[in-house]
């Protein structure tokens, strides 16, 4: 067994903590960057489509029993999140999707569909207009994972990035 | 047929895998209610919120000068109402007494503070530094220094979750201070609204909105915030009123927890977010 499946974990611990302690004072009317989607797209482009899926399920279970959501919601989020980021996983392309322009578009669409599934299964409410709230909580939170996701992918040296 | 499921898995395990852990998600949110659920969501968060409480302790400790200036001026405030306070309770001590009328009970409250937040459009949670050993229990309002900040949903010994009131499940009842009307208090919208007001209602902007004494969450009188606006719902007979809460739940860092919890035979006939998590 590749010990090397385990390492996303290991960073999980902290990018939880620093969600729930530093990103807060950093966030606006609640909408702040999700770090923890940022940690899942990299490593699944990084690996394969099956390994984002699985662990993104796994991601999204121990969020929902930290941050107190119902339990399942951040899972099929999450879940699905890895599954589309591993469409950008193909092994030909995987360098120029680690790229920072390219890997903050990928978090901006895939954190499209996270917080649409995770608001959708989490709290919805027939009575809300659904695109005030698309565009309000789904679209800004995105922007600013994917601006947030460049300064993360230029911290990792090139050669780390690729290998 | 063994070949057939081989090729078939070759070709589409990643679909199959993201089918079957879907419907386990599927089926974990209906579990969430569940004891062991709470059990389990329990240790977790304690294990989290040990290593939380370390960091925000750290942090906390950059905006203490800041803090102990706002508090010095919150007591000076606070010193010239109670003067003010203390001349009316003589009176009404003198009154309940010649009126024979009991005097109500101090409630002793829980002092906590915040160690870290979850927050997204429609869900806020906080984790708080008192869990069941000082005696949290589930279902207990949360308040601040300023009003009502939510309630207590999930508890571990030395640690707590509550959900604040900009949460889309939870559902209070709140009345005007200053015409006793009443309504139910719901986020909605990225606001608080009292939702379902008959457009006969006298409520106007600027006025105090308070916990309502029939609330089966909230027995007692909180405030929660000031109308800011009345809007009219087009479709039906009804009306909504903007709140906008006295807490500022971005910048606060100490709550308390009232120590009641509402009757159960109450809270079972509201349909409310305590029937959610209990």
């Amino acid at each position: 067994m590749k010990y090397t499946v385990l390492i996303p974990f290991l960073f999980l611990i902290p990018v939880i903590i620093f969600q729930m302690t530093i990103i807060p004072l950093l966030s606006f009317n609640g909408i702040g960057p999700d770090l923890i989607l940022i940690l899942l797209v990299y490593y699944t482009i990084r690996n394969s489509q099956m390994y984002g899926t699985i662990i993104g399920f796994i991601f999204g279970g121990i969020c929902d029993l930290v941050f107190g959501t119902i339990l399942g919601s951040m899972m099929i989020a999450k879940t699905l999140s890895g599954f589309i980021a591993g469409y950008f996983s193909t092994e030909n392309k995987r360098e120029s999707y680690l790229t920072p322009l390219n890997f903050s578009m990928i978090i901006f669409l895939v954190g499209i569909i996270d917080n649409s599934v995770f608001s959708f299964f989490s709290s919805f409410d027939l009575s809300e207009n659904f695109i005030s709230a698309l565009l309000t909580s789904t679209i800004i939170s995105s922007i600013y994972s994917s601006f947030i996701s460049i300064l993360f992918i230029i911290a990792i040296p090139k050669r780390r990035r690729f290998e | 047929m063994s070949k057939f499921v081989y090729h078939f898995w070759q070709n589409f395990k990643e679909y199959l895998v993201l089918i079957f852990l879907i419907i386990l998600s599927l089926y974990l949110i209906t579990l969430d209610t569940s004891p062991k659920t709470q059990k389990l969501r329990a240790m977790v968060f304690t294990s989290f919120s040990i290593v939380n409480s370390i960091v925000s302790n750290f942090i906390g400790t950059e905006n203490l000068k800041e803090e102990n200036e706002r508090l010095r001026l919150t007591n000076a405030e606070l010193m010239l109402q109670l003067s003010k306070l203390r001349k009316d309770a003589l009176l009404i001590d003198e009154l309940k007494n010649s009126l024979s009328l009991k005097h109500t009970s101090k409630i002793d409250l829980i002092s906590s503070r915040i160690i870290s937040r979850f927050s997204n459009n429609n869900q806020e949670t906080l984790t708080i530094n008192a869990g069941s050993k000082n005696g949290v229990e589930i279902g207990m309002p949360v308040i601040s220094d300023k009003g009502l900040v939510g309630i207590v949903f999930s508890v571990s010994d030395e640690f707590s979750i509550l959900k604040t009131l900009r949460n889309n499940s939870l559902n209070l009842t709140v009345k005007s201070e200053r015409t006793g009307e009443q309504g139910i208090l719901k986020w909605k919208s990225n606001s608080l609204r009292i939702i379902n007001v008959p457009k006969t209602y006298q409520i106007k902007k600027g006025d105090r909105i308070v916990t309502s004494e029939l609330s089966s969450i909230v027995p007692v009188v909180v405030p929660v915030g000031a109308a800011y606006s009345i809007e009219n719902v087009e479709t039906g007979i009804f009306n909504e009123i903007v709140i906008v809460p006295f807490v500022d739940y971005n910048k606060i860092e100490y709550v308390f927890v009232i120590p009641i919890v509402a009757s159960k035979e109450i809270r079972n006939l509201e349909i409310n977010l305590l029937k959610k998590f209990k």
